[in-house]
């Protein structure tokens, strides 16, 4: 690498860095201020302290949210991170019109979210929703999303996982192809059995790319809003909320600003905490798988 | 990995696409010529003016030069826009639609003054507008907004669900309601599962009407929270029972307005309480398997209080208002004062609007077009909102909607859920 | 071993009918829905055989121009976020693939850092900010938030993919007298077309199905499409299911298609992006 004279690198650095700094970071900063501070509509803010987060904290409707959130995140991403990589080893196992069906797995990438809650709430409505009366008719159970509280959440994670499983699938899949073939060829010869190969061979060089699946995964679901917002508005009685939509409540319903930012920044640390806690959980654990 | 390098498309290809994009930036959206009004409301209010040659104010844009563009939102986000737009330095918007329980005297002073307005160039006859509803548009002695709209909710009821159930005629009171409604759930002849009632879950409207049924109610106009707390657990406990026999549905929860009109429209519910201005929607053959069958009276008031009292139901109103900060206020005032006109009044009402003059209700066109007219008129005359405005109003009505949901679905008992509202919206009441 | 390849064999095939039915059958509803008759669409049971009917498609067209509007905004808002993105986000990535140094790792981590920060976060700051600058409700504001949000991600992508050219090709250039820009243009461009047409995948997707900004930050003139078709949804007089099947469908075709055409550049760039990030 060249040794850098910062005068000729700036200006090619400085677009970037002023879009994130003045569109991102700034109001970010702002954002603690106004976490700390009381105001409203028309309202000048007032410094008040902690007493946001200590409010935001103490509500039991938060403390809700926040549950209902991280069991959301710790299931749907687990249930990505199995469907993705049995996915994964299917594909790399050869498949016929594999281009054609990469297509079809990466198609909800595409969807947004607003249309693929229509498309669910359709599939799933519990009167007249195809999936429903489908499973009626072969006397399985199905999901009463719109009275259980756990059903729906069920509901919000299956949408979830739908719309971001492509993600996870193209991360290991890119990661599985990655592998070089001769290890694969040498287990064999080693007369390592299926089951052998996967553990010894594939698991650990995948490792890193589950790492990196599960932390993105991990800190992108933590926002989880518009799936949960528009199937069941965080109902009944607030029993399906998540911290987004707390955090909505507070900004855009009740217009308590305070609130609002202070849930923003105990978001965003609980996401990091709860990214990183699992990572370090995880790279211990697969760097003892690898020995 | 490696193929997905292989489609290296010309840099050209790159490029084109991105000079296209720029092209597109430069062009810009297209404007019309002339004035834009724009106007923050609720869908319904753009649909009663009418279109094409039905169009209520096509002489009026011809004339005034303008062009009217309509933002709209369902109720609650609108509310939060328009105040959100109204707190800013500058908003395009110059007309903005405001509900009756939610000016404030914050959120009052973000709303133009009307009454110097009114005095310079003053809408015709003004006295005809019905003055209860000018009332609550009045904030500190101000007038922020003209009534155009009141929403006044009434039963509505499948007569051919009724006949096929062998039911002769509607209840007259709560307690034949919920009976009928029970035996309304079940499977008609055309293989529909039917549930007896359907009723939205994310309004305070419902419980309300269930409370004032037996004289109670949950913030009256005097500020008393939960005066009559027996009234309140008996209108609940009659919500849960309708859940607990099938006659809600078991989506109650996420049930919303706009499912009450489709599930009366297909005929998978018997019973909803809507305002009586949604009679011809659920009566038009495009949409409704059942046109000319969807009936409306009045809600029915439990029977022992038939005949003691008049019921309360809840009516809704919305108000035309300018934002302080709005750009073009002369303009505004114009539109406000043609919509308000008698004309446009009736000509909103023939379209489905609720009528604020009192002398549309006279007119025989609307009689005609609207066949519960005269019923929604009597009701009007004893209904008021369905509680009064407040700074932590929303908050209020989340807390109760909260409580009440626990209860119908039974996860709480009624009488400690009515206790927990009183407990928990106590602290949220004004001063 | 005969039954044991057959046995795999099946098992393949369930498993890829699985798949199949998971990723399309939702889309596949909601597009054949927009066909039916109003009345057949929740019908109960479901009519699979139906008059198919454009009846949704010319309302849709009559009652709710600003679908169309908003479709065109959407594509404009589109169109600009991605070239701004993929502009500033190629010569940054340039820069860092180029020049190391202390100053050079901070700035890759602040990029990193960044991408934890949720959007809506920032939009209860913004609003008044874009407002004093009278930017409310332009397609400027939509352009600047949604490329800001993935520049990050893009710097990031097209340092990964300008490392892999070898910086021989530079330094020749270099030595017949060429300028920086003139190298990153004549040489690193066309060689990084892969990383470009990879982040371009990413705005352009982001910045069409976007909701939360557009709907705080535009109201009349640059409204999107997804907002429109949230508004359908929203206006409680009576939804018309086949109206917003409809709508649904036409503003997921254009970008289907073009996640279809792109699939390796999505493939590469989301792989580069995730192991590199």
């Amino acid at each position: 690498m060249e040794a850098t004279k910062p005068i000729r690198v700036w200006p090619m650095l400085a677009p970037v860095h002023a879009l994130v700094l003045g569109v991102i970071v700034l109001p970010s900063l702002y954002v603690v201020w106004l976490s700390l501070s009381a105001s409203t509509f028309g309202q000048a803010p007032v410094y008040v302290g902690l007493a946001n987060y200590l409010k935001v904290l103490a509500d039991p409707a938060f403390r809700q949210a926040l549950l209902n959130t991280v069991l959301l995140v710790l299931v749907a991403v687990h249930v990505e991170l199995l469907l993705g990589l049995g996915m994964a080893l299917l594909f790399a196992s050869g498949l016929p019109f594999r281009r054609f069906l990469l297509v079809a797995v990466l198609a909800p990438y595409a969807v947004s979210e607003v249309t693929a809650v229509v498309m669910w709430r359709f599939l799933f409505d519990p009167d007249a929703g195809p999936v429903t009366l489908a499973l009626r008719a072969w006397g399985l159970p199905t999901l009463d999303w719109a009275y259980e509280p756990s059903h729906a959440l069920v509901l919000i994670g299956l949408l979830t996982v739908w719309l971001h499983l492509p993600f996870t699938f193209v991360i290991l899949y890119a990661a599985r192809l990655a592998v070089p073939g001769e290890l694969y060829e040498a287990a064999r010869i080693d007369g390592a059995t299926r089951w052998q190969a996967f553990r010894r061979v594939t698991m650990p060089l995948l490792m890193p790319a589950i790492v990196i699946a599960l932390l993105f995964r991990y800190i992108f679901a933590f926002r989880l809003f518009s799936e949960a917002w528009l199937l069941t508005k965080g109902g009944p009685a607030r029993s399906t909320e998540v911290v987004a939509i707390y955090l909505y409540q507070e900004a855009f319903t009740f217009n308590a600003f305070g609130p609002a930012a202070a849930t923003s920044w105990i978001m965003v640390v609980a996401s990091l905490l709860l990214a990183g806690l699992y990572a370090l959980v995880l790279r211990r654990s697969g760097a003892s798988h690898a020995h | 990995m490696t193929d997905h390098f292989k489609a290296l498309p010309s840099r050209r290809a790159v490029l084109g696409t991105m000079a296209a994009g720029a092209a597109l930036i430069a062009a810009g959206p297209g404007r019309a010529a002339g004035k834009t009004l724009n106007i923050l409301s609720h869908k319904v209010h753009q649909t009663v003016l009418g279109t094409g040659d039905g169009d209520l104010l096509k002489d009026w844009q011809k004339a005034s030069d303008a062009e009217l563009a309509f933002t709209t939102f369902d109720s609650n986000p609108l509310q939060d826009r328009l105040f959100r737009e109204a707190s800013l330095g500058e908003t395009d918007f110059g007309v903005g639609y405001l509900i009756d329980n939610r000016p404030t005297a914050q959120v009052a002073a973000l709303f133009e003054p009307l009454d110097d307005w009114q005095k310079k160039n003053p809408i015709e006859d003004f006295s005809d507008i019905a003055p209860g509803l000018v009332q609550g548009m009045t904030v500190g002695g101000k007038l922020i907004g003209i009534p155009v709209r009141h929403a006044t909710q009434g039963l509505f009821y499948n007569e051919a669900l009724l006949e096929e159930a062998g039911i002769a005629a509607p209840p007259t009171t709560l307690e034949e309601l919920i009976e009928q409604s029970k035996k309304l759930t079940f499977t008609s002849k055309a293989g529909t599962p039917v549930t007896g009632m359907v009723l939205a879950s994310d309004l305070a409207v419902f419980p309300v009407m269930f409370a004032r049924a037996f004289g109670g109610d949950f913030i009256d106009g005097q500020f008393r929270l939960v005066p009559n707390p027996a009234a309140m657990e008996a209108g609940l406990a009659a919500l849960r029972a309708l859940f607990e026999a099938g006659a809600l549905p078991r989506s109650y929860a996420t049930t919303k307005n706009d499912d009450q009109v489709t599930w009366l429209q297909q005929g998978r519910a018997a019973f909803t309480v809507l305002p009586f201005a949604r009679f011809a929607q659920l009566n038009n053959a495009d949409q409704s398997k059942f046109p000319g069958k969807i009936k409306a009276i009045e809600f029915p008031i439990s029977a022992g209080l038939k005949g003691k009292m008049p019921m309360a139901s809840v009516v809704e109103a919305w108000a035309m208002s300018i934002p302080k900060n709005a750009r073009n206020k002369d303009l505004a005032w114009s539109y406000i004062r043609e919509v308000s006109s008698k004309r446009v009044t009736l000509g909103m009402a023939i379209n489905g609007n609720g009528p604020v003059r009192v002398s549309s209700y006279a007119d025989a066109q609307l009689k005609a077009k609207n066949p519960v007219a005269a019923v929604e008129a009597k009701v009007l005359a004893d209904a008021r909102g369905a509680f009064p405005p407040f700074p932590e109003a929303a908050r209020a009505q989340a807390t109760f909607l909260e409580e009440v949901q626990l209860a119908v679905i039974g996860r709480k008992p009624v009488k400690e859920a009515v206790a927990a509202i009183v407990e928990r919206v106590k602290p949220l009441m004004p001063a | 071993m005969r039954t044991e390849r057959a046995l795999v064999g099946a098992g393949k095939a369930v498993a890829v009918a699985a798949i199949l039915v998971w990723s399309l059958l939702p889309i596949a509803f909601i597009a054949v829905s927009s066909f039916k008759p109003g009345q057949d669409i929740f019908a109960v049971p479901p009519k699979l055989l139906f008059t198919p009917t454009l009846k949704h498609y010319a309302e849709l067209w009559h009652s709710w121009g600003a679908f169309f509007a908003g479709l065109a905004n959407s594509a404009i808002v589109t169109a600009g976020a991605t070239a701004l993105a993929v502009l500033t986000s190629t010569i940054a990535g340039y820069a860092y693939a180029r020049h190391a140094g202390r100053w050079m790792q901070a700035g890759m981590a602040g990029l990193v850092i960044v991408r934890l920060i949720p959007p809506i976060v920032v939009t209860l700051p913004l609003f008044p900010i874009v407002n004093a600058l009278r930017l409310n409700d332009t397609h400027l504001v939509l352009i600047v938030l949604y490329a800001t949000f993935f520049v990050s991600l893009g710097t990031i992508l097209m340092r990964t993919f300008i490392e892999q050219i070898p910086r021989e090709l530079d330094e020749a250039a270099s030595i017949d007298g060429a300028g920086r820009l003139t190298i990153l243009w004549q040489v690193i461009v066309p060689l990084a077309a892969p990383g470009i047409l990879a982040v371009s995948v990413f705005v352009a997707v982001y910045a069409w199905n976007e909701f939360l900004f557009a709907f705080v930050f535009t109201a009349t003139r640059a409204k999107t499409a997804p907002l429109v078709i949230s508004e359908m949804i929203g206006s409680i007089d009576g939804v018309d299911y086949g109206i917003l099947f409809a709508a649904s469908t036409v503003q997921l075709v254009p970008v289907l298609l073009f996640v279809i055409f792109m699939n390796r550049h999505l493939v590469a760039g989301l792989t580069a992006g995730a192991t590199k990030g």
